[in-house]
């Protein structure tokens, strides 16, 4: 990958980025008015306009734009209003132990998967492969929180080998990357299964048993770096979506990572927090999106990232 | 013999893992305390806020006085005593020997400077927007121990109001919030890791006695199962809001929490300005069959919206019945006289305004249905349901009622009126020159007449205006530990009393 090349993805990634914050200024500012939440409900409506003056609220839609996009591209995204603080200290204080969560659950539910589904589609048909779909089905389709539930009860109070919940050591990350691990694992083992059946089905396969190959090299060698392209494709999306955070996982959890920073800034129209949150994601996912074309590239000599 | 010693290795590595990776649980001077949400400010202006209040109130800060959980009365806390020394000044006598957790001295200047700060309006502090809102408190230190406080107006009960004022070190900075506090209570703060926890310590400088558990720490999690299960594992040893589908232990304690839930009636918009229908709406709500399905079986039917703690709560007030005969009547009767009543009356609740909110609401409906009412249930976020609860109203708007729920933890009856039943309060459906008469009279006067007029006012509400379906004094349910003594009273929605904690 060239220099040339990572600046026009830059570029292109820097327009996308100016369009998402400018979309998320106006769409953060449709749902509400943060001064009603924020202050008691007691509070008069004097010192409701006063809050609204002193965070630029009483100003024109244009005219707060104009301020907002002044600071963007100084890269301040001020004060949070619920934490006091710099939205972005905020932000990244919650981004690194999201990013390692979702990495770790990812990368576990991408080598699993291609363990499982590579097995299945060597026994396609079996009784393997039908109880591979089984399991895999279910692993995609089990909603986050019941599984954080049911992990609870089961391995913090019944055998009390792990904890509830809460952040620390290795062992507080176990329930919450056994929940995000589910999903992934369970969609990436339908999609190897499927790429290898094809993948060993190929002309380029028979030719490689003809030669004489043996069977672990041909399924594992050949006919998996084939097939591996639609499952990075998609990991790839899952990362994306993992960089938003684990969501429910965070809730039920009380893991610090920025899926829980950002449910709670919508809820409590903490604008800055919103605006922090989407725009350190979005870097992330620029980042993402780049190393699965490297990826892609080193996997399949066919595809070169220009 | 190979297997044996496979999980002998496996019971081994299993116990290691266990007994090296959990956490020290429960030790006999730790406490930890699993609340649903993070504290929004740890700054000593801020505890009119229960989240904040919590963790704070006579725990890191105190203030002059306190509220008795059994009655309301004020009793003393860092003054010793109290007098009226003319219509518009109040005497406080402070107590000797308090320190700041910061080495400063408490006295008459620091409370001084501490409701300077409150009452600031460009810091916005929770105590100065709410509990002493719209009344100008100038103080002034006669000596160190002697403090007095001058009012704009008449206010018989500033001693209650300044049991919501917390008194922070001299040195909080008077031009923004602080984040470390340093107050006079048994407590002070350790580290707030934000995000995950606020750790307190022991204060061994505390005036008072000290307390049994020196390192307390308070975590938040949103969810009530997992709150409850941290006390299963010795995680935590109190959690409160426990859902009522969780709470069913013997370690779950369900107490009063000074909340009321009521249906509130927007009386100004036709069918609902006629005082048959909303009668009706009241009789057809069966509260009985409500109570221990959807509302926790402890709940108590309400007749007005403050619970029997409060000053100026009329016992004498009926209980509406479930009647859906006669609301049905009465509803033919306004049809007569050409009242709208087929007219779409709209619900609007509040997602987890309560356990079991949307669920209560759905069953409301169905009685109001019932009755011959047309209602449709609209389930909104916090921030659409303020707009709905808070004016300024659109003049053209559909015909609705709100569900709501009103605290008073201070005890009396002038929290909880003003702003929700008189012409000019910023959630009053009403407009009656009679009641804001009433109202007004009463903030100004004291003891029995005092007591009469409420009395008085919330019978008016509920009987002759009719403006609110009022349904149940609220319980809440703390999950403790079973090696812990502690008791739940009325006022856990706003304060953990951590001093009063021990292992048994």
């Amino acid at each position: 990958m060239s220099f040339t090349y990572f600046l026009k993805r830059a570029a292109f990634a820097a327009l996308a980025l100016a369009a998402l914050m400018t979309s998320a200024f106006f769409l953060v500012r449709l749902t509400g008015d943060p001064v009603d939440l924020y202050l008691p409900v007691d509070a008069s409506s004097a010192a409701r306009e006063a809050m609204r003056v002193r965070l630029g609220l009483d100003a024109s839609l244009p005219v707060q734009f104009l301020d907002w996009a002044w600071d963007m591209i100084r890269l301040d995204f001020g004060m949070s209003l619920w934490h006091n603080r710099p939205a972005m200290d905020v932000v990244l204080e919650a981004l690194p132990n999201t990013l390692a969560l979702g990495a770790i659950a990812l990368t576990l539910a991408f080598v699993a998967a291609i363990v499982i589904g590579s097995i299945a589609a060597v026994n396609a048909g079996g009784w393997i492969d039908r109880g591979v779909n089984v399991l895999s089905q279910a692993a995609a389709s089990v909603p986050d929180f019941w599984l954080g539930l049911m992990g609870v009860l089961l391995f913090a109070v019944t055998f009390r080998i792990l904890p509830t919940s809460g952040f620390g050591g290795p062992i507080y990350w176990v329930l919450p990357i056994a929940c995000l691990f589910a999903r992934p694992f369970g969609t990436l083992v339908q999609i190897v299964r499927g790429s290898m059946i094809e993948a060993l089905n190929a002309t380029f396969v028979r030719t490689a048993r003809a030669k004489g190959a043996r069977d672990g090299r041909v399924t594992f060698v050949h006919a998996l770096r084939n097939a591996l392209l639609p499952a990075v494709t998609v990991t790839g999306d899952l990362a994306a979506q993992f960089a938003g955070g684990g969501g429910v996982v965070e809730v039920v959890f009380g893991f610090p990572g920025i899926g829980k920073l950002l449910i709670d800034g919508i809820l409590k129209r903490d604008f800055a927090i919103v605006q922090a949150s989407i725009f350190a994601v979005a870097v992330v996912i620029f980042f993402i999106n780049i190393l699965v074309d490297m990826l892609y590239a080193s996997i399949d000599p066919r595809v070169r990232v220009e | 013999m190979n297997k044996i010693r496979k999980i002998n290795a496996l019971s081994v590595g299993m116990a290691l893992l266990v007994g090296v990776a959990l956490p020290a649980y429960a030790a006999s001077d730790k406490l930890t305390v699993v609340v649903t949400d993070e504290p929004k400010s740890l700054d000593p202006c801020d505890t009119d806020l229960s989240g904040n209040s919590r963790v704070m109130h006579n725990n890191i800060t105190e203030a002059l006085v306190n509220l008795s959980p059994k009655d309301g009365s004020v009793v003393p806390s860092l003054a010793t005593s109290w007098r009226q020394v003319d219509s518009l000044t109040w005497e406080f006598k402070l107590r000797e020997g308090v320190t700041f957790h910061d080495g400063k001295v408490f006295d008459a200047q620091a409370v001084v400077a501490a409701l300077k700060r409150g009452q600031d309006p460009s810091l916005a502090c929770e105590v100065g927007l709410a509990t002493l809102k719209g009344i100008k408190l100038t103080a002034e230190a006669v000596n160190p121990t002697t403090l007095r406080i001058k009012t704009d107006v008449v206010e018989p009960i500033l001693p209650n109001k300044m049991s919501a004022l917390d008194i922070g070190s001299p040195a909080t900075p008077g031009d923004g919030k602080t984040r470390a506090p340093a107050g006079t209570g048994p407590y002070k703060l350790a580290a707030w890791t934000p995000g995950q926890s606020v750790t307190l310590t022991a204060y061994d400088g505390y005036w008072g006695d000290k307390p049994p558990i020196k390192h307390a720490t308070i975590i938040w999690r949103a969810e009530s199962a997992v709150r409850a299960a941290m006390v299963d594992t010795g995680e935590a040893q109190i959690a409160y809001e426990i859902a009522p589908q969780d709470g069913t232990t013997g370690q779950d304690h369900a107490f009063p929490n000074a909340e009321t839930s009521l249906l509130r009636i927007d009386a100004q918009v036709p069918p609902l300005n006629d005082k048959r229908v909303r009668e009706a709406l009241n009789l057809a709500i069966d509260r009985d069959g409500l109570v221990g399905t959807v509302f926790h079986k402890d709940a108590q039917k309400a007749m007005q919206v403050v619970p029997p703690s409060v000053f100026g709560f009329n016992p004498d007030i009926p209980v509406w019945t479930y009647d859906p005969k006669k609301a049905k009547a009465l509803l033919a009767a306004a049809k007569a006289d050409g009242v709208p009543v087929d007219k779409e009356i709209v619900i609007y609740g509040r997602i987890g305004i309560y356990p079991n909110s949307s669920e209560s609401l759905e069953a409301i409906q169905a009685m109001l249905a019932d009755a011959g009412f047309n209602a449709r249930l609209e389930m909104l976020e916090t921030s659409p349901w303020l707009k709905r609860l808070l004016k300024p109203w659109e003049k053209e708007r559909q015909p609705s009622i709100l569900q709501t729920q009103i605290d008073n933890t201070e005890g009396d009856a002038v929290f909880t009126l003003p702003n929700r039943f008189t012409s000019d309060g910023n959630q009053s459906t009403i407009a009656d020159a009679k009641l804001d008469k009433l109202i007004a009279d009463a903030s100004k006067s004291t003891g029995d007449e005092r007591k009469k007029m409420f009395q008085e006012a919330f019978r008016y509400i509920a009987v002759d205006a009719v403006n609110i379906a009022p349904l149940f004094h609220m319980v809440t349910i703390a999950r403790v530990a079973k090696n812990v003594n502690y008791t739940v009273d009325v006022q856990a929605g706003n304060e953990i009393k951590l001093r009063t904690v021990s292992y048994r």
